[in-house]
Order: structure tokens, then C-alpha cells, then sequence
């Protein structure tokens, strides 16, 4: 920008104000950020959704000139009501870091060159033109995210499996939600929670199963303390396996041995059983029962294949099943005592109290993910506690649009926007609204993430494009995938707004515009769509990953596929989309609506939002005024017995410490966009590992002192921290992941839960060693 | 006749050095049990004093009345608030009698632990942060002359700085250090506060999911040197 005269003068007018504002009101400061010549009344608001986690708030951005320059909470979101955390307030600077990709990049000789994006496009389109011609269609594959746009995963759905034919289409939500969509699909044969956010203003008791909301999901978290606060009897229970934030806030915190939640939920079930507390108007009505395989593995070698069998059993196999976990028994496993299993089963049991259930990864992140899943939804359903305002058995997401784009346009191996690639019905619909032959959609689903990253190492895929997903800090046993996708004769795409670990080896890296830079919509954690509009300009040559899809697409002749201009697609997209979803099971809301109100749940009816489905009172999809699991063909919710297996990785004599891994508050996953806010970067510097201070004091270590983290895959160093942020018990370190000079990932197990095939990031052996 | 005397001596001498020694040593380790960890296990509860003592803030929010949190006061200004201080963050003196009329001593927390409206000061009384200490004196005194001893060139750094926002309307990052003020609603909320530090909304109380502290002044670099 050249300075004028003009821009001088009242750029020095403005500076001396606020120099003489600053001596006449001592104390009060006139900022840290750089004022630019805008004035203050030029600022224009407008809604989005908020781009981090999964709880979806509604942020207004403040716009001035073509610059986002402030962030308000939308009070006219239901989610938030006005309220946010320090990520949504200072959202809008991640657009902003000074090393943001503005032009394409092409590896030439080992060196990134700066390219055109379009001659990048044709280089894209090349590659994979030749890889499907040399070595058959499914050697190209898209990983994708759950913070993919909702048009970016329908885009790549279509053009992967309804264009080229092949059902190498992944996202990262694999690594966060497929546990909690695999509990959903075998326990009510439809995916996503029954219940909103309303249940938290409306339960007597919050029973938090291994996540930590206070730092996770604090709008949530602070909508459940002021439930709290503003009546006498209302408690929040913490199920941990590590002291954090939200046990300080808790009336009362268990810990629990890691892994053995499965045999808590079972000893809770008993107690229920045992004295009566069962719901048997709804049981008998309701709820069927079913069991399954067990001793099912744990996915750690290549090529691992596991299918579930139902067989149905009734009431009294269950109380069989479940004489194996008196309260006693449970306490051996887990640690929890038998007083306090018997107390959450007097909570759940009285009928007279509401209780909400909250789980995010600690259940998801789980070798028996499934399972446990299953296993909290049956105690939701033997006590007849779901599906009304304040019983609600409730898994949150950690992405924005991990229910949105990944959950609901299906962007997983084995999914289709409406239904799985399996069924014929399934795949001749998508042929249908796609304008592809339906020969053209495989029925064979190819590999899931871990898999896929696997097939990338043998060879057997040897071109991946990745958008909005940093995997090579967030794999498991990472250091095996990162060799692989370096090998020869792997080409990567990267589509990113900063440089990562993952751009590092890519081969082409096309600079993406992110969030408010392009339209799109976002699902939340509670059947929320959200729009946004696109309100500030993109930089330098970004493109929106939709459009960097149809551009490529298009270059392998599927023009017909992809007509839509670029003034009206993402509408486009979205009018098609919706006609997957066309029943009132799942409709969604006109894209319209959706560009007036601050987020719209699905099931949209006749103008009307679902709050809670499976409820004749609530849901226009049951059949009569009760509850209706209409998802299962008997209409009923089935309750599974699962007995408890030990984790794929126990502490031993050589390893003796759990290793478990997660976030912070400040940072957002892996801190590629918010570790370029300065105030949280500032705030949380760099990555460490939590030790229990009588773990640090065997071994020596204080404060800050260095510690040398090994695991049978690799080893890190780094500082210790005692007492800081969370507390493990003995014999357990965290370390949060979000650090790209500590590869904790290098550390950790790629064991994964058979039924969902989501890794287990929560729990490895290792040793400590003092540096 | 005497050698096993002698040597009997010898071996309860050497007894009574041991003793002497070893038994401050025991009666040492016996007074010098971290309480807290002892509780902790007779309670079969997790050591909470870790996270900034983030316990006890939560605990301060829900015990306090709505009506306190939205009571407002003008009495007390931030300059006589940096007044009674060395340098920002130093402990305050006590800028009022420790007896009141009828020669009766005043007990710090009776008043100071839970704040109000003082009659006897006729003034709301600001709140400790720190409340588990009650050894108040350790570190408040009162001073009970003007003059001092020598002259002193004492300087410091300036106050810090309020409403340090990255952004227009974004929540103040921490201005000051947490230790021994952790609890954010002692001193900013209620009616002893002094103004300009008081929140605009008392009722939010998470308060760290909005407002983080300052570890470093640096930028994220990739390759930290």
C-alpha cells in the first residue's frame, strides 16, 4: 500500500488521540493491535459458525473495509447465546499469519517453487490421470476432514466415488468420530444424537466420561455451571483417567484405570438391574437385546479384517452377562470403588433426576470404541433416560463439521451421502442424483484411514491429495507413515493455508482459502447446519477446495458432473446434496433459511426444527406419540452386551507408564492456525508432559526439567510439567499433541477399535527416562 | 571388673548419639507430611492444587449470590488500589486499624474471606484471593509511620496495562501473574472491587476459557532457535 498524504495526516491525527486519550485516562490502554485508518463505525457484523471445535457457536465477524478485524458472540444462536472461548474471539486472526500460502507451490528438484495454480491444477490432474491408467483407479485417494465444508466433502464424494469409481475417500474424523458413529449405527441404526443443547439446561446430573469439557467444549462446559449455579441440587460427576480442569470444577471426580469404563458401565447396568431402578415400561416397549463377537483384536497389522455378528438374546442373557460385574469385581479393574459404581447407578437410577451424558474422545479414541459407546447407551435406555429434554446420552465433536461433511455426506470408505456403498439402493440413488452410470459406484468400500496410510507405504496407493487435515502430526506411529508418503513414486497434494509437517512432504501444495474467505456450511455436534458467507476476500491465488475439486475434476472430463459456475455453486452443491436427504428422517433446511438464521437442525419438517428425535412429542419422523427407534427395523433401540477386554497396549516392566495424549484449551488440534494467534500462542507456548508429582519425584525431575518419553515405536524429549494444566495418577504421563516439535505421534500405538477403525490415542506403554 | 563397663558405656554412648541424632530426623519427617497429598488419600480423592488451584475459583462461583456479583460500588479507585503497593503485585499494606473502637482486634478473614459491606469501616470490604492462607500478617503489615529511615531511589515497572485485547471487544488477555490469585472472582467481581478491574459479567464462570495469561511475548516461529 502506498502511503498518501492524506493516509499520513490522519493516520498521525489518530495516533496522537490515542497517545492523548492514554495520559488523560491513566490505566487504560489503547491496544496491542496495530490501528489501521478504519474508522470504528465502518465495522459491518456478520454471522458464521465459529471454525474450531464441534460445538458449533455462532460468531458475528466484524468486517471493515476487506478486512476481519473483531468477533462478537451471536446472540441469536441458540448454541452460545453471545457467549464464546478465547479460540472464537480471536478466530478471525488466523487469517492473518505472515507465512500463509498466497500461490501454489511445485516440488521441482526437491525444492517447493512458487507456480501458478492453474498450471499446479493441470499437474494435480496429470498425476492422477496416470497413476489410475499405470496402476488402476484405486491407487489415487482423497483424505479429507471434519472441517471440510460441507460442498468440499460432496464434491470429493462425487468426483471420487461417483466419477473415477473408487472408494478411496477418507477424512480425519476417522481418527475422532467413527467410534460414536459405529455406537449410533448399532445401537439405533441411524447416526448422530438424539438429543441438543436444551438438555443441558434441563438435567439434574452431568455425568462427563473421559473428556474435559472445561478446556474441550467450554461454552458447553459453562452452560452446564450456570445450570449448576442457579439451582441447589445439580451435580456434575467426572469419569477421568487424569485429573483436569473439569475435575477441579466437579462436585465429584472418579478415576478410573484406562480401559476399564467398559467394566464401569456394565457394574452400573448390574447395580441398575440388581435393585430395581429399571424403566420396564420402556424396556418392554423399546428395546431389544442383542450381543456380539468378542475377543475381537486390535487392527495393529496390515490387511486386518473384522465383521461383527449380531445374534438377539433377551433380558435374562443380559442379567447373566452381567453378573461377571458386581461392584466389587469392577472395583478390581477399574480402581473406582464399589460405593462409588453403586453411587452412579443411584444417579441414573432415580427416576426422578434427569441425567446427561457427555463423551468426546476419551470413549471415541478407544480400542473398544464401539463398545463403550454401546455400553453408555444402555444405560441410557435400560433406565428409559434418552430422547427428552435433559435424558440424553450425548457425543460431542471435536471438528466443526465432523457431523456436517464427514457424518452426513458420508465422506468415509464404506459411505454414500445417503446410506453405504454396499447396498444396491444406496448406490443406484447416487447414480442417479450424481448423472454417473451405476456401475461407475464400487460396492467393495477400500481402506479405512489407518489402512490407507498403510497402502500408502506398500505402494498399493501411490497418489493422495489431503485437504484441511495435518496428518502428519496426528497419525499414530507416525513415523511409519511419513516415510511412506516420502517414498518414490508417492505423489502428494496438500491443500493448506500454512505451512505444516504435511506440507512439508508434498509434492504439489495448493493454497487454500479458509472459512469466512469462501462460502460453505458446517455441522455441529447437535444436527446444527450452519452457513456462512463468504466476507472477506481470498489472498493472493487461495482457491476454496470445493472449486480446487471441480477445477481438477473437470481436467479429467467430468465437466457434466461438475457444471456449476463459480457465482452459484456451494448453492448448487447444497440444492443437490439435500436430495439424499429427503425424508423426515433427515431433511434438511433450504439454503435460504439457512443463509437467515443462525444454524438450522435437522430434521427440518414442514418449517421445524427436531430438538430430540426418536420422541413422538418432538420428532414428526415416529410413528404415534411415544418413542419410536425407527432407525432399526423392529423399532426398537438395541441394548448390546460387551463385555470388558483389556487395552492393545498395557505398561509392562520395560514400559511402565500409560502414555495418554489430547489437547488444550488455547490450541485447536495441531496449532497450525492457532498457534499463529499471538494471545494463545503467547498463552501456551509449547508442548510438555504431564507427570504426577510422585512419579517426577522417583525419577528425580521437577518443573520444566527434561524427560525423555520412548515407547516400542519411537522416543521424544521434552519438559516436564508438574502440576500444571491436568494431574495424571501414578503411573500415567499426558502429553497434549498439538506441537509440531514434539511428534508425540511418533510415541503412540496405530491399534484401533475393529467395529469403527479409530485409533487408540489415549493409551500406549512407555518408559520415562531423565535427560 | 571395668573393661565390660567401659564397653558397656561405649555401646549406650554410641546408642545415645544415634538417638539424639536420628530423633529430630523422625520427629522432622513426621510434622513435614504434605496435608494435602495425606488428605487426598484418606479421602481416596485426586490432589486438586494443581491448574492455578482452578478448584477453588469454581467453588468461589457457585457460592456466590448472584446479588453480590452484580453489586457495585464506586468507593475504592485504582490508583489508591496501586497505593497501597510496592509494585504491581506485591502484597498491599493494611490501610486501616487492627483495633476497632472498643479496643477489640479485628480477625483479617472474618471480613476479608467473604467480602460485604463493613459497617464498622463504613466501606465494602475487598476479598483475598488466596483465603487458605491466614496468616495474614506474614505478609500484609501496617504501617504505623510516614517517615522513612533513609531516602530510597525505589523505582518500578509501571502497573499493567487494563484491557489488553487483541482485538477491538476480544476478552483482555491476564495482565498479571496467577500465583496466589488464582481466584479471578475475588477481585473482580462484587462490590469491593475497584472499578475499573470489575467484569462486566460476574455471571460467566469459566472464567479462563476467555481470558488466558501471557507465558511469552514471542510469535509462533516453526523452527523455535
Amino acid at each position: 500500500m502506498t502511503i498518501t498524504r492524506r493516509h499520513f495526516i490522519r493516520s498521525m491525527a489518530l495516533k496522537s488521540a490515542a497517545v492523548a486519550a492514554a495520559t488523560m485516562f491513566p490505566g487504560i490502554s489503547f491496544a496491542s493491535w496495530k490501528p489501521t485508518d478504519l474508522p470504528a463505525g465502518s465495522i459491518q457484523w456478520n454471522k458464521t459458525p465459529c471454525r474450531f471445535c464441534g460445538t458449533g457457536c455462532g460468531l458475528l465477524v466484524g468486517v471493515s473495509g476487506e478486512k476481519a478485524v473483531a468477533v462478537k458472540g451471536d446472540p441469536r444462536c441458540s448454541v452460545n447465546k453471545g457467549l464464546c472461548c478465547v479460540k472464537g474471539y480471536h478466530s478471525v486472526q488466523i487469517l492473518y499469519g505472515k507465512d500463509r500460502f498466497k500461490t501454489a507451490y511445485v516440488r521441482k528438484n526437491g525444492q517447493m517453487v512458487p507456480t501458478p495454480i492453474e498450471e499446479a491444477l493441470d499437474l494435480v490432474a496429470e498425476k492422477m490421470k496416470t497413476s489410475i491408467q499405470e496402476k488402476g483407479k484405486d491407487s489415487v485417494c482423497i483424505y479429507g476432514s471434519g472441517q471440510w465444508s460441507i460442498p468440499d466433502g460432496y464434491a470429493a464424494s462425487k468426483f471420487f466415488k461417483g466419477c473415477i469409481g473408487t472408494n478411496n475417500v477418507e477424512a480425519n474424523a476417522r481418527l475422532c468420530m467413527a467410534s460414536a458413529v459405529t455406537g449410533c449405527l448399532t445401537t439405533f441404526g441411524l447416526d448422530e444424537p438424539m438429543g441438543c443443547y436444551e438438555d443441558i439446561d434441563n438435567a439434574d446430573v452431568f455425568i462427563t466420561w473421559g473428556n474435559n469439557m472445561a478446556e474441550m467444549h467450554p461454552v458447553l462446559f459453562s452452560r452446564m455451571l450456570a445450570n449448576r449455579k442457579s439451582k441447589t441440587h445439580v451435580k456434575i460427576i467426572d469419569l477421568t483417567t487424569r485429573s483436569t480442569r473439569s475435575s477441579q470444577a466437579a462436585d465429584k471426580s472418579m478415576i478410573f484405570n484406562p480401559q476399564s469404563d467398559l467394566a464401569i458401565a456394565n457394574g452400573i447396568c448390574h447395580e441398575i438391574i440388581k435393585n430395581g431402578w429399571i424403566n420396564e415400561a420402556f424396556v418392554s416397549k423399546h428395546v431389544s437385546f442383542h450381543k456380539g463377537k468378542t475377543n475381537i483384536g486390535y487392527g495393529t497389522e496390515d490387511h486386518f479384517k473384522f465383521k461383527d455378528k449380531a445374534e438377539t438374546v433377551d433380558f435374562e442373557a443380559l442379567k447373566t452377562f452381567l453378573e461377571d460385574y458386581t461392584p466389587e469385581t469392577v472395583e478390581k479393574i477399574s480402581g473406582v470403588s464399589a460405593e462409588d459404581i453403586k453411587y452412579l447407578a443411584a444417579l441414573y437410577g432415580d427416576p426422578a433426576k434427569k441425567v446427561t451424558s457427555f463423551w468426546t474422545m476419551g470413549m471415541n479414541q478407544h480400542t473398544r470404541g464401539t463398545w463403550i459407546n454401546n455400553l453408555v447407551y444402555n444405560i441410557h435406555l435400560l433406565t428409559g433416560k434418552i430422547s427428552e429434554p435433559g435424558n440424553s446420552p450425548f457425543s460431542l465433536t471435536g471438528q466443526p463439521s465432523a457431523c456436517g461433511t464427514v457424518r452426513e455426506v458420508g465422506t468415509l470408505t464404506h459411505k454414500l451421502p445417503h446410506g453405504v456403498v454396499m447396498k444396491e439402493e444406496s448406490r443406484k440413488m447416487a447414480a442417479k442424483i450424481w448423472g454417473v452410470p451405476e456401475t461407475n459406484i464400487d460396492p467393495k468400500p477400500t481402506y479405512h484411514t489407518v489402512e490407507m496410510f498403510r497402502a500408502l507405504d506398500r505402494g498399493d496407493i501411490n497418489f493422495m491429495w489431503i485437504q484441511v487435515t495435518n496428518p502428519m502430526v496426528t497419525m499414530p506411529n507416525l513415523r511409519r507413515y511419513r516415510d511412506g508418503a516420502k517414498k518414490d513414486g508417492r505423489f502428494i497434494v496438500v491443500s493448506e493455508i500454512y505451512p505444516t509437517p504435511t506440507s512439508d512432504v508434498a509434492d504439489v501444495i495448493l493454497p487454500s482459502a479458509l472459512w469466512v474467505e469462501r462460502e460453505g456450511f458446517f455441522g455441529n455436534s447437535e444436527r446444527r447446519t450452519q452457513h456462512n458467507a463468504q466476507l472477506v476476500p481470498k489472498p493472493g491465488e487461495a482457491m476454496c477446495n470445493t472449486w480446487q475439486l471441480i477445477q481438477v475434476a473437470r481436467r479429467l472430463g467430468f465437466e457434466k458432473q461438475f457444471p456449476w459456475s463459480q457465482d452459484s455453486y456451494i448453492e448448487d452443491i447444497w440444492n443437490e446434496y439435500t436430495k439424499f436427504h429427503d425424508t423426515p428422517k433427515h431433511r434438511m433446511a433450504p439454503y435460504k433459511v439457512l443463509t437467515e438464521q443462525s444454524g438450522v437442525q435437522w430434521p427440518y419438517v414442514d418449517g421445524k426444527e427436531t430438538r430430540w428425535r426418536y420422541n413422538g412429542k418432538y420428532d414428526p419422523a415416529c410413528q404415534g406419540d411415544s418413542f419410536d427407534f425407527y432407525g432399526k427395523p423392529d423399532h426398537r433401540a438395541w441394548v448390546w452386551l460387551r463385555p470388558y477386554e483389556p487395552a492393545a497396549e498395557s505398561p509392562d516392566r520395560e514400559y511402565p507408564f500409560w502414555l495418554n495424549t489430547g489437547r488444550v484449551l488455547e490450541h485447536w488440534h495441531t496449532g497450525s492456525m492457532t498457534r499463529r494467534i499471538p494471545i494463545l500462542h503467547k498463552a501456551m507456548p509449547e508442548s510438555y508432559v504431564e507427570i504426577n508429582p510422585e512419579d517426577a519425584k522417583s525419577l528425580g525431575v521437577v518443573e520444566g526439567s527434561k524427560v525423555k518419553i520412548s515407547s516400542r515405536r519411537g522416543s521424544l524429549v521434552m519438559k516436564a510439567s508438574i502440576n500444571g494444566r491436568g494431574n495424571p495418577p501414578t503411573g500415567m504421563v499426558f502429553v497434549p499433541f498439538f506441537d509440531e516439535s514434539y511428534l508425540i505421534n511418533e510415541v503412540t500405538l496405530d491399534a484401533f477399535c475393529p467395529i469403527s477403525k479409530q485409533p487408540d490415542y489415549k493409551k500406549c506403554a512407555v518408559k520415562l527416562e531423565k535427560v | 571388673m571395668e573393661k565390660p563397663d567401659l564397653k558397656l558405656g561405649k555401646f549406650f554412648f554410641l546408642f545415645a548419639v544415634i538417638g539424639v541424632i536420628a530423633l529430630p530426623i523422625i520427629i522432622f519427617q513426621a510434622f513435614s507430611v504434605n496435608t494435602g497429598e495425606v488428605l487426598a488419600k484418606v479421602n481416596n480423592a485426586p490432589v486438586s492444587d494443581f491448574d492455578h488451584n482452578a478448584r477453588q475459583l469454581y467453588h468461589t462461583y457457585n457460592n456466590t449470590t448472584p446479588a453480590y456479583m452484580e453489586g457495585a460500588s464506586t468507593a475504592r479507585t485504582l490508583n489508591y488500589y496501586y497505593s497501597l503497593r510496592q509494585y504491581p503485585g506485591s502484597p498491599p499494606i493494611i490501610p486501616h486499624d487492627m483495633v476497632d473502637e472498643k479496643g477489640q482486634e479485628y480477625v483479617c478473614l472474618s471480613c476479608h474471606e467473604r467480602g460485604g459491606f463493613t459497617q464498622s469501616m463504613n466501606r465494602f470490604t475487598p476479598v483475598t484471593p488466596h483465603p487458605q492462607h491466614s496468616n495474614c500478617e506474614q505478609c500484609h503489615v501496617k504501617p504505623v509511620i510516614k517517615e522513612l529511615f533513609q531516602g530510597t531511589d525505589w523505582v518500578s515497572v509501571q502497573p499493567p496495562k487494563l484491557g489488553k485485547s487483541a482485538l477491538a471487544g476480544s476478552p483482555p488477555v491476564i495482565a498479571h501473574p496467577l500465583q496466589m490469585r488464582e481466584n479471578c472472582i475475588a477481585c473482580h467481581v462484587g462490590p469491593g472491587t475497584v472499578v475499573p478491574i470489575r467484569v462486566e459479567h460476574p455471571m460467566r464462570g469459566n472464567c479462563r476459557q476467555c481470558h488466558v495469561p501471557e507465558e511469552v511475548r514471542e510469535l509462533f516461529s516453526r523452527n523455535p532457535k
